[in-house]
């Protein structure tokens, strides 16, 4: 027994110095930390495998890619974490964002802005709308490799059908008539269920917000004022109240249901129509191929409008090199970069050097009503509030109570009274030095 | 000795029990960058705040006489003309409104929310307790005789309480889908059509669904309690029922029951415990909603702590939350003693 201890000893510890000494990075190598939150699994394993690049392609920085599991829709629990990693001042380095959480963490000074790193020439090739989603007071705080789109699908064997015009250009988009039109005969259609899929399992959470308050804002109505940031008599005056009568109408009438067991309603052909974000469009080709079709957003009367923003890289003010943090970003950003995880997610390529060696969304590629909308400034980005957490919270629940039968003023006027009652608390949140 | 545990105690117990304390007298939040302030009992205030303000119907300015509506009813101003009209209703919501003996009287709180989340609380113990115990009790007599895989059944109603709530939540979601889910079909099956709740997605029926689930999820736990409860019990004390002549019922009422006494206490007390907590579920399915009809306290200590960012308001709910349910802890154990020894 003691001669074996005798003789394992120092073999024990000279494999302990080893391990340290493989673990020890060399001097110069710079060490940082992401975060990025769940997505689906081939934009996941595409992110995974970018990092990995950026890391075999040089020698001075090393990023460690952490994956937070978040939940299905829009990150909620990737979103609690954060929020309590920053107030115990653990964030990473590199953190991946989605938009319109920017406000909130800018304004608290848990951000670096990035505009002295970005060239001019860089900025004149990034999508406008990436830019105004990533601005807050002034300066740049993220940097997407995508923009989002949200538009509708048909199947052009059904809508022709049904005898529907097909829209192929934002420009001769569907009004609401024509809209309400080609639901009803959609519905009459036997080989369907239902006329449009609205993606009512992801719950009440960021994509109402998301889907639907471009719904109020093609009423004429808003979620808040852009000006004065207050939600007394924009989302409980008349437009908005006008937009969720429809949007409850659209149930009502049996053109949508309210519970979708799960993703597929459009796939499987339940549904003759989807509403989506683009992260639905690829799987959906694979089902349908050339019979699937995206159709611009519904000009509502007001005007036309649509979600934009989407997640984004940024850089946290705990970062300790800041420079290593934007080289990554800048290999995050390169056109070929994008392309490689626009091809799987099937967001908007962010530059418009990427747009153009893209087939999927170049002109006349079958995504480019997303970048039509876009770029012709129909879409418009949720509100540029630090209170924004409270705003879509107040938002998606008087949406869900109202869909399930609540009084449509009562909750909306609740809306405002929470989102009131939110920058009361924060005393008006005062722009920080 | 104890050194281990009682610093196990303090780091995890005492201190975030005292940081809660604190906060909510402040009002601190998540994220910002503005300083914490001390506010008193202003997060209490908010919390509790509740008013009945009685309402006049609208005078026709033209005739002095009450405004009706087509259906002969008269009209009412909006409450949020109300509470806006007068400055000590500042910072009140819209509750609900109640018409008495021809009186229309709004009833306006601070955080309606809460005080919703209280009422949901307090609703789901109060039906919970019993009916999981009941069926613990029922499902123990039944894996208690000698018949032949006993411990299969065990298990299986067991299993539920191993498995992660989240899990079991999203699962049950799609057994609730209206249209599509088992549940419905099964009803639809055995009714021809007629009974269709909407479960999940209507105010009405939303607790009741997530009773059920956690009654299901959570009965194997006491089952296993009383089962312990009952291998406990003499078989002498059945031997002599029997030669009284009792049958099988008067062997349960008169024997089982009172020889249950302590193992029921805990299932009570415990059970009221860890009722009180209930938050996995409808943070999964259901979010509090739809109008509030499944928000629960500890729900909403989350909710307007950490996705509403006030620590402080947040805070004060939970220290509401223990004072509450430490009282009924209490209460409790004055009210069923356990020390009382039965033979």
């Amino acid at each position: 027994m003691n001669r074996t201890l005798r003789y394992l000893t120092p073999i024990l510890i000279l494999l302990l110095l080893f391990t340290f000494a493989a673990i020890t990075p060399a001097q110069d190598m710079a060490e940082l930390e992401l975060w990025y939150h769940g997505g689906t699994q081939e934009e996941n394993d595409e992110t995974r495998a970018q990092v990995d690049r950026f890391n075999a392609m040089q020698d001075a920085i090393q990023v460690n890619f952490v994956e937070l599991a978040g939940s299905l829709v829009a990150g909620t629990g990737y979103n609690d974490a954060v929020n309590a990693a920053a107030v115990a001042g653990d964030l990473p380095c590199i953190l991946d964002l989605d938009g319109p959480n920017l406000y909130n963490y800018a304004w608290a000074g848990f951000l670096a802005p990035l505009d002295d790193y970005m060239s001019d020439e860089l900025r004149a090739d990034i999508l406008p709308s990436l830019i105004d989603q990533g601005l807050y007071n002034g300066k740049i705080y993220a940097m997407g490799q995508y923009d989002s789109g949200l538009a509708l699908v048909g199947r052009v064997s059904l809508l022709e059908e049904a005898g529907v015009r097909i829209p192929t250009s934002i420009d001769d988009a569907w009004t609401l008539d024509e809209f309400n039109d080609a639901l009803a005969s959609l519905k009459a259609l036997e080989s369907v269920q239902y006329a449009i899929d609205l993606k009512m399992n992801y719950g009440a959470g960021e994509w109402y917000t998301y889907a639907f308050s471009p719904v109020v804002q093609g009423f004429g109505g808003d979620l808040i004022d852009r000006d004065t940031l207050s939600a007394e008599g924009v989302l409980n005056g008349p437009e908005a109240v006008a937009a969720m009568e429809w949007i409850r109408s659209l149930f009502e009438n049996g053109y949508a249901t309210l519970t979708p067991p799960d993703d597929n309603e459009f796939i499987n052909g339940n549904a003759a129509m989807g509403f989506l974000g683009h992260w639905m469009a690829t799987g959906y080709y694979e089902a349908f191929g050339d019979d699937m079709v995206v159709l611009p957003v519904v000009n509502f009367g007001a005007r036309q409008a649509t979600g934009m923003g989407s997640w984004a890289w940024s850089i946290t003010t705990q970062c300790e090199n800041p420079d290593a943090a934007w080289a990554f970003m800048e290999f995050m950003l390169a056109p070929d970069e994008i392309l490689s995880i626009t091809n799987v997610n099937a967001a908007v390529p962010g530059r418009f050097s990427a747009l153009a060696m893209s087939d999927l969304f170049g002109e006349g590629g079958r995504m480019n009503i997303f970048v039509q909308q876009l770029e012709s400034g129909i879409a418009i980005p949720r509100p540029i509030t630090p209170g924004y957490p409270a705003v879509t919270s107040a938002f998606f629940t008087a949406m869900d109570n109202i869909i399930k039968g609540g009084d449509i003023q009562t909750e909306l006027d609740a809306a405002v009274d929470k989102i009131e009652q939110d920058i009361a608390d924060n005393d008006g949140y005062p722009v920080q030095g | 000795m104890s050194a281990p545990a009682l610093i196990g105690l303090f780091l995890f117990v005492a201190m975030p029990l005292f940081g809660g304390v604190y906060w909510s007298f402040t009002n601190k939040r998540l994220i910002s960058p503005l300083p914490t302030e001390y506010i008193g009992f202003q997060n209490y205030q908010n919390l509790l705040g509740l008013l009945v303000v009685r309402v006049a119907p609208e005078i026709d300015e033209a005739t002095g006489q009450i405004q009706m509506n087509l259906e002969g009813n008269p009209v009412y101003p909006r409450t949020r003309t109300v509470i806006r009209g007068d400055p000590a209703y500042k910072g009140y919501r819209y509750w609900f409104t109640a018409d008495i003996l021809g009186q229309r009287y709004v009833v306006i709180a601070r955080d309606p929310t809460f005080l919703r989340s209280l009422i949901n609380t307090f609703l789901f113990v109060l039906v919970i307790v019993p009916g999981q115990g009941g069926l613990a009790l029922i499902m123990a007599l039944l894996v208690n005789q000698r018949l032949r895989g006993r411990y299969v059944f065990r298990t299986i109603y067991f299993s539920p309480v191993v498995t992660s709530m989240a899990v079991l939540a999203i699962v049950w979601t799609f057994l609730y889908n209206p249209d599509q889910g088992l549940i419905n079909r099964f009803l639809s099956a055995i009714t021809f059509g007629r009974l269709q709740p909407d479960w999940l997605v209507s105010a009405d029926s939303a607790l009741l669904a997530i009773i059920i689930l956690s009654a299901w999820q959570a009965a194997g736990f006491q089952m296993i309690i009383f089962l312990a409860g009952l291998q406990g019990i003499p078989q002498s004390l059945y031997e002599a029922a029997q030669i009284d002549g009792g049958n099988t019922w008067q062997q349960f009422r008169h024997v089982t029951i009172p020889q249950l006494r302590n193992t029921t206490i805990f299932v009570i007390i415990s059970t009221t415990i860890l009722a009180f907590r209930l938050f996995t579920q409808v943070d999964v399915m259901t979010k509090g909603g739809p109008q509030d009809a499944t928000v629960t306290v500890v729900f909403h200590a989350v909710d307007t702590g950490f996705r509403q960012q006030k620590i402080g308001y947040g805070s004060a709910v939970t220290v509401l939350f223990f004072i509450i349910v430490v009282s009924i802890a209490l209460m409790q154990r004055k009210l069923l003693r356990s020390d009382i020894e039965l033979e």
